[in-house]
């Protein structure tokens, strides 16, 4: 371990769990022969999340932020940038390290008819990792079955096969299987948005119990702005491979500060339609630009309704605004 | 109800039957199986019912049945030696006709033709198995690994492959045959034990291990060209297959490759191989038995299908049956394993047994209600 790493280590408030810095994730574009350019997935993203929280991260399709979930589990290798957990930077990770990492941090995928292997039954789902990372159980059956009741399935359900049970169901048997390490780190990459509504608000209760049973922190990927308000103690907004934006999520989604992320909250729609009328919404400019050739400056300046002359030039940093909550925007 | 939902009932009821005596020696064996296992074991007779359903496939599943018993208990059910000769004991037998001496005739050493079909079932089952049982894992983990790691790894793989499927493989077994014998009989004489066993497998006499090495000359040839095809198949499903999130769960899980590829992607892509090994199984025998009828492989007096054919052409047509009987018996065998080979493609796709368990479920419920009826009607 180098000496600023060490350094890192005493200098790491105790309260944070991870730490990403300057995280940079490019997908090369091949042509015939050689690479033509690069799809900037992930440009230059950092944020903080401390222990027993939710960290939202939010934006549109297409802006990233499933990208940021999977690179910080190394499930996909990070171009450039730094990820500390624990004051260990993943990313220099040698084989064992990433089996001490694997057992401490999951993911959570959006859907859960892929996610789990069709040909394993509950209990096999459930006791792989387990069996893996060689964790002793005395009864796997009696373990299993008090995972499957933490996370509302029970008993009858052990020897079954995912194909039948609902995608509500699955999703629970995922929980399971991912609780059955005992992490202390999810990312949960849209646990709920391809299930219907009744259901999603009982996945996300259960995921907020448990949260607090087994102390865990959850990064929160989503596009649904209302879910995420609900879930998440602090959120990021994602635009086009950046943050613009992150607050304590009361704070943000009372007053947002960068331009996108009001267009983005003036996008939800109230339920009354006289409110609806009558808030006034900002009117979008375009379509998000591609991420292989992005804008100069500022890459909302081409959508922004205040854009001015060095939004198109610079682009603007990360600044704190009021006590946690940055915002990268030359308004400010 | 129709004709064809009675048989079909037949059909399920039979299936049912053995699949439960199946189970029912597992149970006994192993303690609480049948409770761990209800899902598999519905699944099980889902398939059975979804080949109940395919009057091909029954037909393929009962020829393929018939050939197996027959290529493990002929050479023991043959009324005649393969090495016996009655030509020395009576020279009438010489290519004497069907019904003569022996009910399907005999050959020009005066023996037994059933018993040489009975003989060359088990020459022509053991030499698939071997074939297949070589040629096809080195297949699959080639394909899996090509498929699964992508970029060079892949592209050398895949390059290779084509140079095997570029390679003629009539030319290459006659080289093998050529060269590989000698090497081969000198490597079976040293060790005793496997001369012995492979001599068990073919069910051929001690004094056969001279002609043992040809055969396997042949065996390996064919092992050599048949892996290209599998690893092809396998590759291209493990394309699609690597990128199902159920990968991506067990890598975040921290599985090391080999175990993803055997145990979470293998057994979701085993379908299409299952299929190309059932009709390979025709086709293996197809191959060998024209290998034969070229004079490679198999010689005198080892019975094979093809060699009979081959050894019958001089004779043709006086000796008439010496080729259609051998070459009705190739055509019968290849046609069920064909048969069931297209069969199984249904049976094995998850997404059609689900509308078989709907079906199945609906003919036992207005079953059901047919004996409501019935009985109302009574009263």
């Amino acid at each position: 371990m180098s000496l600023s790493e060490a350094e890192y280590m005493v200098q790491e408030n105790s309260r944070t769990l991870l730490r990403v810095e300057n995280l940079k994730k490019y997908f090369p574009v091949k042509g015939l022969f050689f690479t033509k350019g690069y799809v900037k997935a992930v440009d230059d993203v950092s944020f903080t999340i401390e222990k027993g929280e939710t960290f939202g991260l939010v934006g549109e399709s297409g802006c990233g932020k499933t990208t940021v979930g999977r690179t910080i589990l190394r499930l996909i290798e990070p171009t450039g940038g730094r990820i500390v957990y624990e004051g260990r930077d993943v990313t220099k990770f040698r084989k064992n390290e990433m089996g001490w990492f694997r057992k401490k941090a999951q993911i959570m995928f959006q859907d859960p008819y892929s996610s789990l292997n069709p040909r394993q039954t509950v209990f096999q789902l459930v006791m792989e990792p387990v069996k893996h990372h060689g964790i002793g159980v005395d009864d796997p059956e009696d373990f299993v079955v008090e995972l499957l009741e933490l996370v509302g399935l029970n008993e009858g359900h052990l020897y079954r096969y995912p194909h039948e049970f609902s995608g509500g169901q699955r999703q629970r048997i995922a929980m399971a299987r991912i609780l059955s390490l005992k992490p202390d780190f999810v990312v949960l990459d849209e646990p709920t948005s391809a299930l219907d509504v009744s259901v999603q608000a009982n996945i996300l209760n259960t995921l907020k119990d448990i949260q607090e049973d087994m102390d865990l922190t959850y990064l929160f990927i989503s596009h649904d702005l209302g879910i995420v308000k609900y879930m998440s103690h602090r959120t990021g907004v994602m635009y086009l491979g950046k943050i613009v934006e992150v607050g304590e999520s009361d704070r943000l989604f009372e007053e947002p500060l960068h331009p996108y992320t009001k267009l983005l909250f003036s996008a939800i729609p109230v339920p009354d339609p006289d409110i609806e009328k009558s808030k006034g919404k900002i009117e979008v400019q375009g379509e998000p630009p591609s991420p292989i050739n992005p804008p100069s400056g500022c890459r909302f300046h081409p959508r922004c309704p205040y854009a001015k002359e060095i939004c198109r030039e610079k682009e603007p940093e990360f600044k704190e605004i009021e006590k946690n909550h940055q915002v990268a925007c030359w308004l400010y | 109800m129709s004709q064809d939902e009675y048989y079909r009932g037949i059909l399920d009821r039979i299936s049912d039957a053995f699949i439960g005596l199946f189970v029912y020696l597992i149970s006994t064996i192993r303690k609480g199986w049948r409770e761990k296992n209800r899902s598999r074991i519905a699944e099980w007779k889902l398939m059975f019912y979804a080949l109940n359903r395919s009057p091909p496939g029954v037909i393929g599943l009962f020829l393929v049945t018939i050939f197996v018993f027959l290529g493990i208990f002929g050479p023991l059910i043959a009324p005649y030696k393969y090495n016996y000769f009655p030509i020395f004991e009576n020279s009438k037998t010489y290519l004497s006709p069907p019904g003569e001496f022996f009910v399907l005739g005999a050959d020009h050493f005066g023996r037994d033709l059933l018993s040489l079909l009975l003989q060359g079932a088990r020459t022509s089952l053991v030499i698939s198995i071997i074939v297949i049982l070589l040629g096809v894992p080195a297949g699959i983990i080639l394909g899996l690994i090509a498929g699964y790691f992508g970029g060079k790894i892949d592209e050398l793989i895949m390059r290779i492959t084509d140079m095997f499927l570029a390679f003629p493989p009539l030319i290459l077994a006659i080289a093998f045959a050529a060269v590989l014998p000698d090497r081969i009989s000198y490597l079976i004489n040293t060790y005793p034990p496997l001369q012995q066993f492979l001599l068990w497998l073919f069910a051929l006499e001690r004094t056969e291990g001279g002609n043992l090495s040809r055969l396997l000359a042949v065996m390996i040839a064919m092992a050599v060209v048949w892996w290209p095809g599998y690893a092809r198949i396998t590759r291209g499903s493990t394309l699609t297959e690597r990128e199902a999130l159920y990968v991506e769960s067990a890598r975040a899980i921290g599985l090391p490759s080999s175990k993803i590829m055997l145990r979470h992607i293998l057994p979701n892509i085993i379908g299409p191989i299952l299929v190309y090994v059932t009709l390979d199984f025709g086709t293996v025998v197809l191959t060998e038995a024209g290998l034969s009828f070229l004079g490679l492989g198999a010689t005198p007096p080892i019975a094979d299908w093809g060699r009979i054919v081959y050894d019958g052409t001089q004779f043709f047509p006086n000796a008439w049956w010496l080729i259609i009987f051998p070459g009705f018996i190739v055509f019968l065998d290849v046609l069920g394993w064909n048969l069931l080979g297209d069969a199984l493609r249904d049976v094995l796709d998850p997404k059609l047994r689900r509308s078989i368990e709907f079906k199945v479920k609906k003919v036992k419920k207005s079953k059901t209600k047919d004996m409501e009826i019935k009985e109302v009607e009574h009263e």
